[in-house]
């Protein structure tokens, strides 16, 4: 019964992290550009095809990781230059637009793949599990590497966002876009770059997230949508939102689902998160824009 | 994989918008009896298969098989010196799609009978249009059963071909009487388990736990847990969809190997295993009628024929198998009693027998089921299955099996619902001309 419970600690800990890497794109454009990307989950679906063309031309993960972060940060600039910039002023054109892109992204990548599922495998080094009770479960290599990656992402984030010039700037943006724009920033390049980068993570997103399943057509959705309770339940207010979201979610899944069954946990976790929304209406770390 | 897989996803909103698309407001005196005028030399066949959208990918195998049968038999001079003319249709996919496009066939182009439809959803939505207007549909699923209809005959497998066989054969040969139920929550899993349970109980077998995923679900680590947890000794699935191969690699990268704990199913095809990396499907059970290495030479040909049509890289599976016998019971009843829709329903159809890829195989006389084979195959590393155990005869289609719900079957042999089906419509007052039993 302990080895189980212990074991389901870890498991969610291991979903926590693929939380904060699916979420992380997502938290980083809607707090400082204030677009929600309805398309995320769709940029994360097209992260894990990259993946799976790396993985058939003879590649593994750790290559697919930069491309695929490359590719969907390209998605990312073509959608923002051609849509979004037009709309950042109307939080619900940006709203239907996104989502719009997002249906797009789903038929046209139909289309190239047909709707027949990818396979892609693990690297070598990360296929097996480590054996922390004499019998099974293990834990599997793959969810300590998304754990691992989680706090590398948040690291990374952190850095750019607070000990270099551009994040300053990007700060300023956020803080007070009015006035930032005034002070010479140009907000509009800021936005662009910081699109291209939450996609970018959900490129990565994509093809780490694949191997434990398979590239699929509709895979983004159920992501999207974990994306979203990550967001409103620890808020964009800073960086540590996206651990704390993803931790309590994954933890609480796990466990719930552990006690339960899997049906009844994640109807509990979405009742619980509505609560939470009317006890901390802009999430736990949720701000105030100073005006 | 992703095809929306598998059979009755929406079955439930399926049948209501089918019931919303066709309910109370059909024009009724429209056609209740079209005379099926053959006009011209040839036999017209509706084949109604998505060519789009989610489910296209399956579904297309199933038309491909069908017009391959198709070409055979008028290779070989068709029915009665009569070509068949196969009349094409595309519902895209939707379920509403599925019963315009069926009255189409029907009323328009005046087709002998339609070979169609892939999930459950479908079917429902367009069985209503069948019974009303008393058209013939094959329909090469297999399904959850407990569903009969006078229009309609199945030629896929019920869950009493699959499962009746199979857990007495992992009792018997693998020595394992500690099974977890894991399935994807919907009614196809649900139905399934009931009678897993209830053979389980004849064998003395102990049910160890039971649960559901989501839909799409592929998150398994506490399922995996659970597993552990309850000392099960094998595992039953009746996941369908994405969920398959999230589940197996999980299962392996966690430590599993299919000799501790081997994964027993009566859904994962060779379509999965691939989409899955063969490797992680390796050593586990699949219960079904046929597999590509089927050992007949029937199969061999067939699948030598289709690879011919459709490039070397294709897999056939068991749907696809059924599609293709099913063109062929068709043919064969058309040539015994004629295109008329009573004549092929009360005495073309019933008792047809073809000698399929998967052995001889019949349509049941009473429940307009089909006599269908039992395999148990064991996954190998390149995908394919090695079949281990094979059923000594067809196995009769049983609807409503015995041990859940004794006394229940349909019976169109029975006069007095014959004559009750053939009332004419105005007096008949079970529109559907499905029986109550």
């Amino acid at each position: 019964m302990w080895q189980q419970l212990f074991m389901q600690c870890l498991n969610g800990l291991g979903v926590a992290g693929i939380l904060v890497i699916a979420a992380a794109g997502l938290a980083i454009i809607f707090g400082v550009a204030g677009v929600i990307n309805m398309a995320h989950g769709q940029f994360i679906m097209v992260g894990a095809y990259t993946a799976a063309l790396v993985d058939e031309l003879g590649g593994n993960m750790f290559m697919s990781i930069p491309i695929a972060f490359v590719v969907v940060a390209l998605l990312g600039l073509i959608v923002e230059r051609g849509v979004i910039q037009w709309i950042y002023d109307r939080p619900l054109e940006t709203l239907l637009a996104t989502w719009g892109v997002g249906i797009i992204l789903e038929v046209t990548m139909k289309f190239i793949f047909g709707t027949l599922g990818r396979k892609v495998d693990w690297p070598d080094l990360l296929d097996g599990s480590i054996r922390i009770f004499a019998r099974p479960p293990h834990f599997p290599y793959y969810r300590v590497f998304h754990v691992v990656l989680a706090i590398v992402i948040l690291a990374v984030t952190f850095y750019i966002l607070y000990r270099t010039r551009f994040g300053l700037k990007v700060r300023t943006v956020r803080r007070n876009r009015s006035m930032a724009s005034c002070l010479g920033i140009d907000t509009a390049k800021i936005d662009m770059l910081i699109f291209m980068y939450g996609s970018g993570l959900a490129g990565i997103a994509g093809a780490v997230i694949a191997p434990i399943k398979a590239a699929t057509i509709d895979m983004g959705f159920s992501y999207s949508v974990n994306s979203y309770m990550v967001i409103v339940l620890g808020g964009v207010g800073n960086l540590l939102g996206i651990p704390t979201g993803s931790f309590l979610i994954g933890e609480a899944e796990t466990l719930l689902a552990f006690r339960y069954n899997t049906v009844i946990g994640q109807l509990l976790v979405f009742i619980a998160i509505v609560i939470a929304i009317r006890v901390f209406p802009r999430g736990i770390f949720g701000y105030q824009e100073r005006r | 994989m992703r095809k929306v897989r598998r059979r009755s996803f929406l079955q439930g909103s399926g049948a209501a918008l089918g019931g919303l698309v066709l309910g109370g407001g059909a024009p009724f005196y429209f056609a209740r009896n079209i005379a099926k005028a053959q006009e011209g030399d040839t036999i017209k066949v509706g084949i109604l298969h998505s060519l789009s959208g989610t489910i296209a990918i399956i579904e297309t195998s199933l038309h491909n098989a069908e017009l391959l049968a198709i070409e055979e038999i008028n290779a070989a001079g068709g029915i009665n010196g009569k070509m068949i003319e196969p009349v094409i249709e595309d519902p895209q996919s939707l379920v509403q799609v599925f019963a315009e496009k069926a009255k189409k066939l029907i009323l328009n182009d005046k087709v002998t009978a339609v070979l169609g439809c892939y999930t459950s959803a479908s079917r429902q939505s367009v069985l209503p249009v069948f019974e009303e207007y008393n058209g013939v549909l094959l329909y090469p699923t297999l399904y959850e059963a407990q569903e009969c209809s006078k229009n309609c005959f199945y030629t896929g497998a019920v869950p009493n071909q699959q499962l009746d066989d199979f857990e007495p054969w992992i009792v018997a040969n693998l020595d394992r009487k500690k099974c977890y139920m894991i399935g994807s929550n919907y009614i196809y899993p649900k139905e399934t388990n009931r009678e897993w349970k209830a053979l389980l109980e004849k064998s003395g077998a102990e049910n160890m736990g039971e649960e559901y995923a989501p839909l799409g679900h592929t998150e398994f680590s506490t399922v995996i847990n659970n597993i552990a947890n309850s000392g099960a000794d094998y595992v039953f699935s009746t996941l369908v969809g994405d969920s398959i191969v999230a589940f197996y690699k999980q299962f392996k990268q966690s430590g599993f190997t299919a000799e501790d704990v081997p994964i027993c199913t009566p859904i994962t095809t060779e379509q999965e295993t691939a989409a899955m990396g063969a490797e992680n499907a390796a050593g586990h059970y699949t219960s079904f009628n046929y597999f590509q290495t089927v050992d007949t030479p029937e199969n061999k040909s067939f699948v030598e024929r289709y690879k011919a049509k459709y490039g070397a890289n294709e897999v056939t599976n068991a749907v696809m198998e059924a599609a293709y016998f099913q063109t062929y019971l068709l043919a064969q009843a058309i040539a015994k009693s004629g295109t008329e829709a009573d004549a092929l329903i009360f005495e073309g159809l019933p008792g047809q027998e073809f000698n399929a890829p998967q052995g001889p195989v019949k349509i049941d006389e009473k429940n307009h089921h089909t006599w269908l084979w039992a395999r148990i195959g064991k996954a190998r590393e390149d995908g394919q299955f090695d079949i281990v155990w094979t059923s000594k005869e067809r196995i009769r289609p049983d609807p409503w099996v015995d041990y859940l719900y004794p006394n229940k079957d349909c019976d169109f042999t029975n006069q007095s619902v014959l004559d009750r089906l053939k009332k004419p419509w105005s007096e008949e007052k079970n529109r559907s001309g499905t029986m109550d039993i």
